[in-house]
């Protein structure tokens, strides 16, 4: 036991000291980060810019209840939507047209509209602007002059603004999320985000610290320094000191990251309206390391079969195939999962220990699972962690010592038999 | 301090170890050779326990092997491994620790080595900065950081140059002075007559001749003839008496069979051609060993039988 620490120690530091732990640590949630929630927050936050547009109104009516639809404000409590009347006055339409543009290229101006005398009847109108992209704003545009046009139509059949304006109010659907029968503030999209950002961390990290642990293996035996380890130490002892090792490099990772998204928390807490970006509890913290460690230690085992059985890392590349196939599967089906989280499908998968770290959490996070389910899902994993770890440890003791050509399947069960 | 009954190993087809039994006693240096491919290293993987024998036992210190005889035992491996990135009196610390002791006097025993073969000035430099000779330098410190009371060196002096060699062998024979025991697997024949008291020559994982190493010279001198000769070296071959000739130029090495009467050659060479030398002398440990490894087969279980 004393020994096995040994090894984990040296494993541990071998990989801590390195620069490209620090960068990983600090880059892993940065660039997932980036391209999972940056889109997101890009759509969610464009709005909040005020907008300036001018307004070609043929009609010579419509500009006002467009101006009044238009309501909506900014959280600063100022008008989101800025709006100039343009007239024509005589002069040439396309003239005007032509100096709004260029007010738009500088930027002086977000757009214009050009709204028809006919629109009443024909219901159409053009909006000319640089950002045709931004969706939310251009929603709203449609709407407000829909209901300006719908309230014409209705005026013509003798009904008071005031009346008309009530009718054809709109109605605004809140997204939220129950859970244990409480109400979550919080969009689905965010739940959908952060979960998504987990379960991408949680892929990337068990790929990066599996094929740590197969490394490293391979790199004892290509230097030949396996035969004066286990002149020291049982076999056992040497591969689960590496996994430890390893694994305790990763656990590191998590332990940094966790402290930086407690703070990250904290302090969108005290930001207030930031508060609503950010959606994971404490809870989600603890299963997001619990499944870490039982997730690496199950694929830690079965990368230590393919590093026991290879003797490069280009070897190893081609066989670890089928350990990375079940890792991005879950991620593959993650959507199925996360529209459906309590189906047949996500259960039986979040029971499969090949699936289960990825499946089981994605589910904690999106809707919490009964403990029964969460509970059965890590025996099954401890117990696929406690066959793996004898099969390897028995491939180990016999393939560490081997060189040469690699064995096929039938070779690796005779070592099972022999070890 | 070492006993080996009837141990077997096999691999698919091929018995790497084939019921070997050998008997170590305490102290001293034992000679462990054999060609490539005898079975040296996978009998002695099995002393280590490093691999489990499919037939036999193996016991050490008077007990069946554990994995706390590992503590006790010091092992040179012939391929030698280190970790290349890592700091060499660290990287000794951690074979030590693996061996049970404490870093701190892992740490001291490292010093003092590695100044005992000016080492001292590469304590902090990684494996990979050192010369090949000094990463065997450092791998040997590692076999004895823990100072065993069984040493197993495997070709110890492969690819260092004279003055490393006798350094090594100097260390090696001090260990013996203090009542160590030391295995030495080498094909270096030279040195095996220099330092070991008892040899074992094992081929195709069997035992080909064993016992004290002035014995055997013995038993096999009586049987060489030194002979500078003119003439056909094949006809003396076609003589009944003559087991093998080994020629080395200017003189040639006859092995006869047992029994045959040394007279007899030398009227029959005479007769042949020009006698310059004719001596019954002894045979080098060399000319046994090539002799006894190319004989192979059958008749050298009957000598093995004999000898032991």
């Amino acid at each position: 036991m004393i020994k096995l620490l040994k090894v984990a120690k040296r494993e541990y530091l071998e990989r801590v000291k390195k620069k490209s732990f620090l960068i990983g640590t600090i880059l892993g949630p940065v660039t997932m980060a980036a391209l999972v929630v940056a889109p997101g927050l890009l759509f969610e936050l464009t709005p909040e810019t005020q907008e300036k547009i001018a307004v070609i109104d043929h009609t010579g009516y419509l500009f006002d209840n467009f101006e009044r639809a238009l309501g909506d404000t900014l959280e600063s409590g100022a008008p989101m939507f800025v709006l100039r009347e343009v007239t024509s006055g005589g002069s040439d339409i396309e003239e005007i047209k032509s100096t709004l543009g260029i007010e738009v290229d500088s930027d002086a101006l977000d757009g214009y509209i050009e709204i028809p005398e006919n629109i009443v009847d024909e219901g159409k109108a053009t909006f000319f602007g640089k950002r045709a992209g931004n969706v939310k704003a251009y929603d709203r545009i449609e709407s407000a002059l829909s209901r300006a046009v719908i309230g014409k139509r209705l005026s013509g059949e003798g009904m008071d603004y005031e009346s008309i304006r009530h009718m054809i109010q709109g109605v605004d659907l809140e997204a939220l999320r129950l859970e244990k029968g409480e109400e979550k503030k919080g969009e689905f999209m965010l739940v959908y985000l952060t979960s998504f950002i987990f379960i991408m961390m949680l892929y990337m990290t068990l790929l990066l610290w599996g094929v740590a642990v197969m490394r490293s293996i391979i790199e004892d035996k290509n230097n030949r320094v396996i035969e004066v380890l286990l002149s020291s130490l049982k076999s056992k002892e040497l591969m689960m000191g590496k996994i430890f090792g390893v694994g305790g490099a990763g656990l590191t990772q998590y332990a940094i990251w966790a402290g930086f998204s407690a703070v990250l928390y904290l302090y969108a807490m005290g930001m207030g309206g930031m508060a609503q970006y950010i959606h994971f509890s404490p809870t989600t913290l603890i299963y997001f390391v619990v499944f870490y460690i039982l997730g690496f230690l199950f694929y830690s085992t079965l990368f230590s079969i393919v590093g026991s059985i290879c003797n490069t890392d280009q070897e190893a590349q081609q066989l670890q195939m089928p350990i990375v196939l079940p890792l991005v599967f879950c991620l593959v089906t993650a959507m199925a999962v996360f529209q459906n989280p309590d189906g047949t499908f996500a259960t039986v998968m979040s029971m499969i220990p090949f699936f289960a770290p990825i499946v089981m959490f994605l589910r904690i996070n999106i809707l919490m699972p009964p403990v029964w389910q969460i509970a059965l899902s890590i025996a099954f994993l401890i117990a696929g962690i406690y066959v793996m770890g004898i099969l390897s440890a028995k491939i180990f003791r016999v393939g560490v010592l081997m060189y040469g050509k690699r064995p096929d399947l039938r070779e690796v069960i005779k070592w099972l038999k022999q070890a | 301090m070492l006993e080996i009954r009837g141990v077997t190993k096999r691999y698919d087809e091929v018995t790497a170890v084939d019921d070997l039994s050998l008997t170590i006693g305490s102290g001293g240096i034992y000679g462990l050779l054999g060609p490539n491919g005898a079975g040296k290293t996978t009998a002695i993987r099995m002393i280590m326990g490093i691999i489990n024998p499919d037939e036999g036992q193996i016991e050490v210190f008077g007990e069946p092997f554990s994995e706390s005889s590992k503590e006790r035992i010091g092992y040179l491996p012939e391929e030698r491994g280190l970790y290349r990135k890592m700091k060499i009196l660290d990287h000794i610390v951690f074979l030590g620790e693996i061996k049970g002791v404490p870093a701190k006097t892992a740490s001291e025993r490292a010093v003092a080595w590695m100044k005992r073969l000016e080492l001292s000035d590469w304590e902090q430099k990684t494996v990979e900065s050192l010369s090949k000779g000094m990463q065997q330098k450092i791998q040997f410190i590692s076999t004895i950081i823990h100072e065993p009371e069984l040493i197993i060196l495997d070709e110890p002096f492969s690819g260092l140059d004279p003055i490393n060699t006798q350094a090594l062998k100097d260390i090696v024979m001090e260990m013996k002075e203090e009542g160590r025991t030391i295995v030495l697997s080498t094909h270096l024949m030279d040195q095996v007559e220099k330092l070991c008291e008892n040899i074992c020559l094992i081929n195709k994982g069997r035992i080909v001749l064993e016992g004290d190493l002035s014995g055997i010279k013995m038993r096999f001198s009586r049987n060489t003839l030194t002979i500078r000769y003119r003439g056909d070296k094949a006809e003396l071959e076609k003589h009944p008496g003559v087991e093998s000739v080994n020629d080395f130029g200017q003189e040639l090495s006859v092995a006869l069979k047992e029994g045959v009467d040394t007279n007899d050659v030398l009227r029959y060479a005479v007769e042949r051609g020009r006698v310059d030398r004719f001596e019954i002398g002894e045979m080098s440990l060399h000319d046994i060993f090539i002799q006894q490894v190319k004989m192979g087969g059958g008749e050298i279980d009957d000598k093995a039988a004999q000898s032991r």
